[in-house]
Formats: C-alpha cells, structure tokens, sequence
C-alpha cells in the first residue's frame, strides 16, 4: 500500500479539537474545584457548568492495548475526551454526573489506580532507565512500580500533611525535575571511568571531552592520542561518557542510588527549592530495591508525624533545622551531605544558633 | 506469534503488588510483538546482570529533520535481534494533554503497524513517546503521522517541545492561556525545533500561575509563571463558609510568607500592597478569593539539571509581560535571547550558564531588559563591579543635574 | 554567488572537516559566509535546502546535533540512491 504523502512543518494538532464542549463553552471562565474523593474533582464553571475529572494512574510505559482500553472507557462515560497530566496520571474528563460513578465503577472493576488528588503521593515522574536509555545506572520504571506498591495507599486514600511530589532519575542527568522533588532518586556511578584508548582516537573529539568535565578532571594523554582522568579529581558525573563513548563509566557492582529531600517547584508560602542530599549510596537491589524503598517510605512516615498542616517537606526541615532532621529520621550524615562542588558558599552554615 | 519466550523471573516480579506495572505492559505488547517480546528479554537481562545495554544515540532521523528521533541500538543485538535498533520517535503533544479517543486509536493503529506498540505518555519533556522501531520504518512513520496532522518533537541542539499546565481548559487560577501560548509558539518556531541549530538545549514551558504545575520554574530554560498585578477579590460569604470547616488563622492567614493577611473571625483582610501572590491562600480559599486586574506572566530563565556546572533554578528576568495574541512582543523577545545565546554560547551551554560566564548585564542589555529590585534576591555583596565610562557619565550627569536643582536624586 | 555554486562551496566546507571536527549549522554558516562574502542568511538557505533533499544531513553524536555529509547507508534508507 501507498504511503501517504508526508508533511514537514505542521506542528501538534490544535488542541482545541479536544477539549470536551464543557470545556469549549467554560474556557477561562472556571470559578471554582472540590476535591469530592482522592481521585475525582469537580471544577464548576461561572456558568454553573460543572466538569467532572477521575485521575487514575498509569504505569508511563503504556501498551497501544491500554491506550485503546482508555479511549474505549472515555467513549463509553466522557464523550470520548481524556488528558494525560504532567505527572503520568489519566484524567477522565466527565461532562453529565451521573456517569461518574459507573465509570470509577468500571476503572474499580478494571483495577486502575484511582486516586493521587490532593495532599497525598500523586504519581512519580521518572526517567527511562534501563528500559531504554544509554547512560543508566539503574532502572527507573522498577524503582518507581516498588516504592508505589509500598506508598499504595497514600495515592488513593492516606492524607499527608501536604503533598509529596516523587522522582527518579536513572542517572545525573536527571532528564525531568527531579533536582526539586520533595523526595527523589538519583542514581549515581562511584567509581572513575575506564577509557577504551584504541576506540577513542577515531570517536571522540579531545577538546570537546576535555572541556566537558566541570572538575576539570580530564587532561590530554598524547602518547595514547587520548586523555587521562585524575582520579582525585573526578565526580563521577558521566558527562564525559555522554560526549564520548569509549569511556566507560557503568559498573554494575559499584553504581548505586543516592537520595535526595525537601526540594519544590511552587512559590506556594516559599520560594522554589532544589532537592538536598540525605543518603549518599545505595547499592542496587533489582528488581525491588528493598532498602531504598524503606528509606522512601520511613521519611514520608517521619514527615507525617511531624510536620505542620500544609508544611512540604523542605519546609518543615527548614523550620526544625537539617540537624533535626537527621536527628528525627535516624539517617547518618556522611561527609558526601556537605558540599564541595558548586554550592559550599551558600550551603555551610555560619552561626552558632543550631539544635543539639 | 514465532517470538521466543525468554524466562523473566526478576522482572515478573514487577507484576506483583496494587501499583500499575509496567512489565504488565510490556508483556501485553510482546503479545503480538516481537520487538516488545525482546525488549522484554533484553531488560530481565539488564536486571540480572545490574547494568543497561543500549549504545549512544546514533545518526537517524527523517529526511530535513534533525530532531525528533532518538537513536537507540543494543549492544546485545545478536542475542536480542527485535531490539537491535530500537529508535524512540517524539511526536509533539497537543497543549495540555489533551486527547479524544479517536485521535488516541489514530496514533495506536499506526504505531503497532511500524513500531513495539510500547509507549510512554508522556516523556519527560511533554512529548508523547514511541518507544522502539527499526530504522527503515522510521520515514514511514513520519509520513502516516505527518500526513495526518501530527508532527515530531524536538531533540538534539534545538528548541525542545513546548510543553504547558492545563490553564483556562480547566483551572481557575490561570493567569493567561497557556494552551493557547504554547501552540502559538510551536507553530511559531517550527523551523527552531526540527532543526538544531542552537548550541544546545532550549526548553520553554508554561505555566499559569505560582502552582507551576509543569515545573517550568526547574526545568526550563524559559519559565513563563502567570501571575497577576491587582488585588485579591474577596468573598466574605465564602469566608464564612470556609471558616466553619478550617481554621482560617491557622491554615491561611499564619502560613501567609508576606503576613499580610488578618481575620478576626467575621471578615478576612488582605494588605494588598504588601503581596507578593504567592497562591497559598488562593489554593486554600478558592471559593473566596480570586485575583483581579491585569493579568499576564513573569518571564524566568535559565534552569537546568546538574550537568554540566550543577543544577539552576530559573531567574526572574521581566518581571511583568502581557500575554495576549499574536504575542508578538514575548517572539521578539525570544528571537533576541536565542541571537545572544548563538553569539554567546559554546556547544552544549545551556543559556543560564551561558549567562553566568557572561554576566546578566551582557545579556540584558543585548535583549533590551533594564535592570529592576524584582530580578535579584539581594543586591551584589563584594564590591568588585564593572563601570563602563557611560555608567559614570550617567552618575555625574546626575550629580550636575543636583547641583542646579538643590535637590539630591540618589 | 550563484545558489549551485554556493552549495558546491557548502559541501567543501563540510568534507574538508570530515572526520576531524563536528561542524554545528552555525559553524558552517559562519565559516562560508566570511570565506565567500556571501550574506548569513543565503548560506543558511542554501544549506536547508541541500539538507531537505539529503545533500547534506543533521547528525547526532557526543550529546550535541551537527552537520554532515550523509553515508550511503543514509541515502540507501531514504531512497535516494540504489
């Protein structure tokens, strides 16, 4: 069969043809939401309009098959409208009542996840992991399908003092935001990079590897016509592995997970913040990550029972003090927690009025 | 189907517990697949060995094109032929996330025809991700989509995938249409995208208001957060209603970063002067209290992830801008970030950093921008500065000007 | 300059770095439009149009896009040659 003839240039589909006639008719004129349970909302419009959401989550690796199952269940209870939110959550978008409750009927009876509205742990946002990226130092989807089995019941019904936004990322290029989660997971390599000098001369342009390390690690090595990496200098961040192939930094006994706190994207009460070092290494444990998993869930549980209505977690760490929290959670703290690459200046602390 | 079936004990156990799993998904593409079948083999052999197989990206992509696929090949590709090549296709999203089935079964049906039926909705950067094909398939591919209204996204050294929140479709809080400002923008730089011309990287991501629920604000190279220049409305009714289920003081007005908030238990009051809108109250009383006046969006830039000099939160750079079609002030304005940044810029600098070593003066002023208390934190602390022979003509000016007014202007 | 002549001068510019420096769009931009004193602007015309047609192609390599003359392997899958 013919192809058809293609096209350059045409850019996305208007969205508009996709917003249910609800949405059509109330566009920039929505008033109000209510949060009815975990996982459905109800946004009414200046008009009185009302539009009905059910947020389910998704697993990001989607088969066409469950794509299809989705649009069929959107055909039967939303006129066939559904979105996807940043987060990989469904939504269903519900424009007449009383299809709501057959439709979180029928997700219940098809075993979708329903829930992640609210003060709670929505889904993960990840990377690509092993599944199918390059420069992984672990497996994302694995990471993220563990800590959500254990974290279950805060995504459909379990409250928290505020919500919990969680990330992994399979290597420090942390494709996605997870350098500002409130708790993520950055794998990490911890061992200098092996270089394959007989393949570097023909793959790899020496400045451009030269100046791709930010410790300024990698001189050149002219007698290989290749480089050298001083070891009391690297970090291990990878960068020079993404520009050139031949050095190889994966080891699989010594390449791990780090952990990482109290970051946030919002200007909600305080200002956006990065994420903060807590635990430096993990080994990896496929396919379930049992100590990682532990770690997760014993800072969520620490912050649960102690932080203030409405307090993130960076901000209720900011409140009692780093000192205390290390002291609250139990977690070791490791000279990896005090910086020596880009942020020492801002990160030491310059007065005596600390907690014992 | 003829596919061999690998034993997957590690990764089968990813199919236990109540979260979704993905294995399910792939198992459920290797059904008809063989692609899938042996990305299925390929990733039990990654879990048993504690170490990914796939090679750098390589040199494929559709003819005119310099983005949009992402080449991917298996070291291993002898023992898993159907993941040999494994290429992942970026078909650019449409604003928020929003689908109908039939637009949904139209990507499904050609993509089980060309690719491993496996997906990722959504990648990271927004675009709705084919995981997985071969290279002759690729053109094809281009072709059904293309033909049918959907183009690919960007990757390499370009203009990322705009990506937004879900603004007016949905939010009362939106302070300009981001969906609409976002397709504006892709169709406006088509060229940007598909073509890598810049020295790396460029995201731009929109968001409606403080809640930035696409985290623009960490991830985007231009971070548009809506926001809005008059008061906060009240409804006291509403109050009174919110009061007999929350603790006002407690919840609203004590959390409040600006304490600019009072409530003695009948009306709720708001300084308005002193807000700096940072939502909170809003998002806890969204029945009582809405934003008023003109609304538009302040214009951030330079956030990143660590690599390569550590990670950057996005700087405030116009603090306030109108948004409104054709947006042809915010375009201009782009056009000259990018002519600094190309003049600027060594390969593979992300524009913040490109901003670091150059100085924000340099950068400002090349893209017409003066300076203004909102873009900084605190002023500078040590004093070594730069005075250019103007800046001190300026100042004596000034003082001349003083000296025939009596009158000091500091 | 006629448009031939400057994509022949193009394509030069591109094989004379084979193998030795990833060119970036710009960089050949830059580079013929000073050799030649041809406008910026013809230059990156006469490029598109030498890349829409697989005279020249994006490449992708070391974490960055490039420029370079495709291989017969490319041309092969696109159908440009046999």
């Amino acid at each position: 069969m013919a192809l058809p003839q293609r096209k350059t240039d045409v850019g996305p589909p208007h969205y508009k043809q996709f917003l249910p006639p609800v949405i059509q008719k109330n566009y920039g004129k929505w008033k109000y939401h209510e949060v009815i349970t975990p996982g459905s909302m109800v946004h009414v419009a200046e008009s009185g309009d009302k539009l009905w959401t059910v947020r389910c989550a998704s697993p990001r690796i989607l088969s066409t098959d469950t794509i299809r199952e989705i649009a069929d269940v959107a055909d039967k209870y939303c006129g066939g409208y559904v979105r996807f939110t940043t987060r990989n959550n469904v939504e269903f978008l519900v424009s007449e009542e009383k299809q709501l409750e057959p439709l979180m009927k029928e997700l219940k009876s098809k075993k979708y996840t329903i829930g992640g509205i609210g003060p709670r742990i929505t889904n993960v946002v990840h990377t690509q992991g092993w599944v199918h990226c390059h420069g992984a130092c672990t497996d994302a989807s694995g990471l993220v399908k563990s800590m959500m089995d254990e974290l279950y019941d805060y995504f459909t019904t379990k409250e928290l003092p505020n919500k919990v936004r969680l990330a992994v990322a399979c290597c420090v290029n942390m494709c996605g935001a997870v350098h500002c989660s409130d708790i993520a997971v950055v794998a990490v390599h911890t061992k200098v990079p092996v270089i394959n000098h007989d393949t570097f001369k023909n793959m790899c342009e020496l400045p451009t590897v030269i100046g791709s390390c930010p410790t300024r690690a990698i001189s050149p090595d002219p007698a290989k016509k290749s480089i050298k990496i001083n070891e009391e200098k690297c970090m291990y961040c990878g960068n020079c592995f993404t520009v050139c192939p031949p050095i190889d930094i994966k080891n699989p006994e010594r390449d791990g997970v780090a952990i990482v706190v109290g970051g946030k994207i919002n200007s909600l009460r305080s200002n956006p913040k990065f994420s903060k070092l807590v635990i430096p290494y993990i080994s990896n444990e496929p396919p379930r990550w049992p100590k990682v998993v532990a770690a997760i869930k014993h800072i969520v549980e620490v912050y649960a029972k102690n932080a203030r209505k409405h307090e993130r977690i960076g901000e209720w760490i900011e409140r009692i003090g780093w000192e205390k929290f290390f002291k609250l959670t139990g977690i070791d703290f490791t000279f990896q927690c005090i910086d020596d690459f880009t942020f020492m200046r801002d990160t030491m602390r310059t007065a005596s009025t600390f907690k014992w | 189907m003829a596919g061999k079936k690998y034993n997957t004990p590690l990764i089968d156990d990813l199919e236990k517990g109540p979260w979704p799993s993905f294995v399910t998904e792939m198992k459920k593409a290797a059904k008809n697949n063989e692609m899938a079948n042996d990305a299925l083999g390929h990733l039990e052999k990654c879990y048993s060995t504690k170490r990914g197989y796939w090679k750098h990206g390589g040199i494929v992509g559709v003819l005119g094109y310099g983005g949009g696929v992402i080449g991917r090949y298996s070291e291993i590709g002898d023992e898993f032929p159907g993941v040999a090549h494994f290429h992942t296709v970026r078909i650019n999203q449409p604003s928020g996330f929003f689908y109908n089935s039939k637009a949904l079964r139209e990507i499904c049906d050609i993509w089980d025809k060309y690719g491993s039926g496996l997906t990722n909705v959504h990648g990271s950067t927004g675009d709705l991700v084919l995981l997985g094909t071969k290279t002759e398939a690729l053109e094809p591919i281009f072709a059904e989509y293309s033909s049918r209204g959907w183009d690919l996204g960007g990757s390499g050294s370009a203009l990322r995938t705009p990506s937004c929140c879900v603004g007016p479709g949905r939010c009362e809080w939106s302070n300009y249409d981001t969906l609409d400002l976002t397709y504006a923008l892709t169709q406006e730089f088509q060229d940007e995208l598909h073509r890598p011309t810049f020295s790396y990287k460029f995201k731009i991501k929109s968001s409606g208001c403080a809640c930035d629920c696409v985290a623009a604000l960490a991830r985007a190279d231009l971070s548009i957060i809506g926001t809005w220049k008059g008061d906060i409305k009240i409804d006291q009714a509403e109050v009174k209603n919110y009061a007999k289920k929350m603790d006002i003081n407690a919840e609203v007005v004590n959390m409040c970063p600006t304490q600019c908030m009072s409530y003695d238990g009948k009306e709720l009051k708001i300084n308005n002067a002193e807000c700096n809108r940072c939502m909170h109250c809003i998002t806890r009383m969204t029945k009582a209290l809405r934003p008023s006046g003109e609304r538009g969006a302040t214009l951030c830039m330079g956030s990143k992830a660590p690599i390569v000099v550590g990670s950057l939160l996005s700087w405030v750079i116009v603090p306030f801008i109108k948004l409104e079609p054709p947006y042809t002030e915010l375009k201009e304005l782009i056009r000259k970030i990018w002519d600094w940044w190309d003049e600027n810029g060594k390969p593979r600098e992300r524009i913040g950093e490109v901003i670091e070593i150059k100085g924000m003066r340099s950068f400002l002023e090349a893209i017409g921008v003066p300076p203004q208390p909102q873009q900084i934190k605190e002023p500078r602390k040590d004093p070594f500065m730069f005075y250019t022979d103007a800046d001190i003509e300026g100042f004596k000016a000034k003082e001349a000007e003083e000296k025939k007014t009596g009158k000091y202007k500091f | 300059m006629e448009k031939e002549e400057l994509k022949n001068k193009i394509y030069a510019f591109c094989e004379a770095a084979k193998g030795k420096k990833k060119l970036k769009e710009k960089d050949i931009i830059k580079g013929v439009s000073e050799a030649e004193s041809v406008p910026g602007d013809e230059v990156k015309k006469a490029l598109r149009e030498m890349i829409d047609v697989g005279k020249l192609m994006y490449s992708y390599g070391g974490g960055a896009s490039s420029v370079e003359i495709p291989s017969e392997e490319y041309l092969r899958e696109k159908g440009l040659i046999k």
